[in-house]
């Protein structure tokens, strides 16, 4: 009850006029950081960006299917590849537009994914995950070593579109079509289906029980995930001007799992974000290394390169033993802020505080039971948990609590 | 055809010891070990490293090499899966992808990426059964495979510390009631683990050429689906599944191969998966899916 009506009392906080205008020029920074950046940027740092946000339309995609829907897809390469190889064979060899093949690679995804959860979803949990390995490096070994259609190991050519054939102009389409799936996304979660998806990852069987067609649900996630995937794949074809199979191993398809993990799965800003380092990550490691190597005492000569997935792997242990909701828990203060709220939440100790205080605060104390509880496919920090009735919109200081504390143990 | 019978024998040994490991895991802990591949890389690349740079005698670089493996397997238990015992299963898979991600990378960064050779354990002669070309370390392979089998059956129905794993796979709490420690189970368990996949790393490291994760690339699924066909909580099921799996994938590669299709044993291995989950989940051998 106390609780109760102290969440209402902050539903009421409402910042004064200048407290909207600094979260307005805030928000209006970002954004105008986000659009200049490639306009201020050389060459390369432009390439950096298109391949940022290729990485963050991948991100998405494997946020639908596992931060959404709670699926563990481990295969995702099948995805973004035959997104990948149909739009270079299209563009390449059949001298079809980009701009139609772009869609027509999103398709080739989504219909891998159906082909996929048609036969598979019947399947759970850890045996899902299983079978999605399984998956992806079967589709590696197979349809992506079809000579005809991938070009085999030399891979297979992937011409930009004449407009954006520029570093700078590529990059601006990517951050095009990774702001259409932020607001696919958006309107996903706040739908009925997206709501569906959400109560299925919570409880599957609570689900089912109010009427929920859990598999139909699951098989839409899978589909709209491997639709951005394949549009993912797409960009990510394009941007590199050619596409070979040895782009979609296993550990590739890895990171991608990680990077979204360690953004938080969930949250959209967390998983861009995330996305977007792991992206730029490899590519300035790669740029500073050129094949360099230094000499360490007992290792000998160390490939600067190497260090990239050691560093991505540690990120990930780190995350889900320390801050399970990675990169997006800890950027809810600032959310909060900009939404209109508080940036303390004052009587909001035993969840939020533990969420928003853990970094500098002893781990183990803080940031392990609320969490521990929750896990990682049921992220500790839902900010847009839109399965309840909130009272106001864009009023994130009630839900936050919700679905971490209190409703599940 | 029968060739391809005996190829699939001697490659589902493989698939069998390392599904061991996974099964003995998922008994005691409940978790699906993605690591349980990079056990056996380590302590291939000690072995390695021992032999071909520091000279040391064989016996002696497979014995540091098991001791690497289970040294890898107790810290990945200690600071992966213990902090995580609470958190819902699929977040410990995720962990296990990420200790067996970061064990590839410390690999790679030791070992550097280029294939290596590990000299075989018993010289390098070949033998040619039905038609099949076998080669020494594959006989050894197939002999340590059966003599772990009879070893752990007798040890989980015989001895006590058998016994009480099974106990605390089963019940932890009444485990724990009886006097029986949960955290030095759960120790043993993956020290154990790690020993079997430290085995099947060492035997299957000369048969080729061997390079970072190739424990995890090359044998993780078939293992996986080996020890689902057995039912997963079986250990007898983990040898047999290894050994269906190993002439099924033998046999697709075989019947497949004349359309010309690429990637045979990899489809195999799915859709022999997916129909066993599909099918049958429990298993074979499996009391419970």
């Amino acid at each position: 009850m106390a609780a109760a009506a102290e969440a209402l009392q902050r539903v009421e906080f409402r910042p004064s006029r200048s407290g909207w205008i600094a979260r307005a020029a805030v928000m209006a920074a970002i954004a105008l950081a986000i659009i200049a950046a490639p306009l201020l940027a050389d060459d390369v740092r432009d390439q950096w960006i298109g391949y940022a946000a290729v990485y963050m339309v991948i991100g998405l995609s494997v946020n639908v299917i596992t931060g959404h829907a709670g699926q563990i897809s481990l295969g995702h390469q099948a995805f973004v590849g035959i997104g990948a190889f149909t739009s270079a064979y299209l563009v390449a060899r059949s001298g079809i537009s980009f701009f139609i093949a772009l869609p027509v690679a999103g398709l080739t995804g989504a219909f891998m994914a159906l082909v996929l959860g048609l036969v598979a979803l019947r399947i759970r949990g850890l045996y899902l995950a299983l079978v999605t390995l399984a998956f992806g490096q079967m589709t590696e070994t197979t349809i992506f070593s079809i000579r005809g259609f991938t070009g085999g190991g030399a891979g297979a050519d992937a011409p930009r579109p004449s407009l954006f054939a520029g570093h700078q102009a590529f990059a601006y389409l990517c951050l095009m079509v990774v702001a259409v799936f932020l607001l696919v996304d958006w309107r996903f979660v706040k739908s009925k289906a997206g709501r569906a998806i959400v109560s299925i990852r919570n409880d599957e069987r609570v689900a089912a029980s109010l009427g929920i067609n859990v598999t139909a649900y699951k098989l839409f996630a899978f589909v709209l995930g491997g639709f951005i995937a394949g549009v993912g794949g797409s960009l990510f074809a394009h941007w590199n001007r050619s596409v070979a199979t040895g782009s979609f191993g296993l550990s590739t398809a890895l990171v991608w799992v990680l990077m979204t993990v360690v953004g938080g799965l969930g949250s959209r800003a967390g998983v861009l974000i995330g996305s977007a380092f792991f992206a730029v990550f490899q590519l300035v490691v790669g740029a500073l290394a050129k094949g360099a190597s230094f000499h360490w005492p007992i290792v000998g000569d160390v490939l600067v390169q190497t260090l990239s997935p050691l560093l991505g792997a540690l990120l990930l242990l780190l995350t889900l033993t320390l801050f399970p909701g990675g990169i997006g828990q800890q950027l809810l203060p600032v959310r909060r802020w900009l939404a209109g709220g508080p940036v303390s939440t004052r009587g909001h100790h035993r969840a939020g505080a533990a969420a928003t205080a853990a970094p500098g605060s002893e781990p183990g104390a803080t940031a392990k039971p609320p969490h521990a509880a929750a896990g990682v496919p049921v992220p500790a920090a839902r900010d847009e948990a839109p399965a309840e009735p909130a009272p106001t919109a864009g009023e994130p200081a009630v839900r936050v609590r919700r679905p971490r504390g209190g409703g599940r143990t | 055809m029968l060739t391809s019978l005996v190829i699939g024998v001697f490659q589902g040994a493989t698939y069998g010891l390392l599904a061991v490991g996974l099964v003995l895991v998922y008994k005691g802990t409940r978790v699906f070990n993605f690591m349980q591949g990079e056990f056996g890389t380590v302590a291939a690349y000690a072995t390695w490293g021992l032999v071909a740079n520091a000279h040391v005698p064989y016996g002696f670089a497979v014995l540091a090499g098991l001791a690497c493996a289970v040294l890898l397997g107790l810290v990945v238990e200690r600071l992966v899966i213990r902090p995580l015992l609470d958190s819902p299963k699929i977040t410990l898979l995720v962990a296990t992808v990420g200790a067996a991600l970061l064990t590839i990378s410390l690999t790679t960064l030791f070992g550097k990426s280029e294939g290596r050779v590990l000299a075989p354990a018993l010289g390098s002669k070949n033998f040619f059964i039905l038609g099949a070309g076998v080669a020494t370390q594959q006989l050894l392979l197939v002999a340590v495979l059966a003599g772990l089998a009879v070893a752990l059956a007798y040890f989980f129905s015989r001895t006590d510390l058998g016994l009480a794993v099974l106990a605390t796979s089963q019940d932890a709490f009444a485990t724990r009631v009886v006097g029986i420690s949960v955290p030095a189970m759960s120790r043993f368990i993956w020290g154990f683990a790690a020993l079997l996949g430290g085995i099947a790393g060492i035997l299957q490291a000369p048969i080729g050429v061997f390079g970072p994760g190739f424990m995890t690339g090359l044998f993780i699924v078939p293992a996986f689906t080996a020890a689902v066909l057995g039912g997963m909580t079986s250990l007898p099921g983990a040898f047999l599944g290894g050994e269906l799996v190993g002439v099924a994938q033998s046999l697709g590669i075989y019947y497949l191969e004349r359309f010309h299709i690429p990637g045979t044993a990899d489809l195999t291995v799915f859709a022999l998966l997916l129909a066993v989950l599909l099918v049958r989940p429990q298993g074979l051998l499996g009391k419970e899916a």
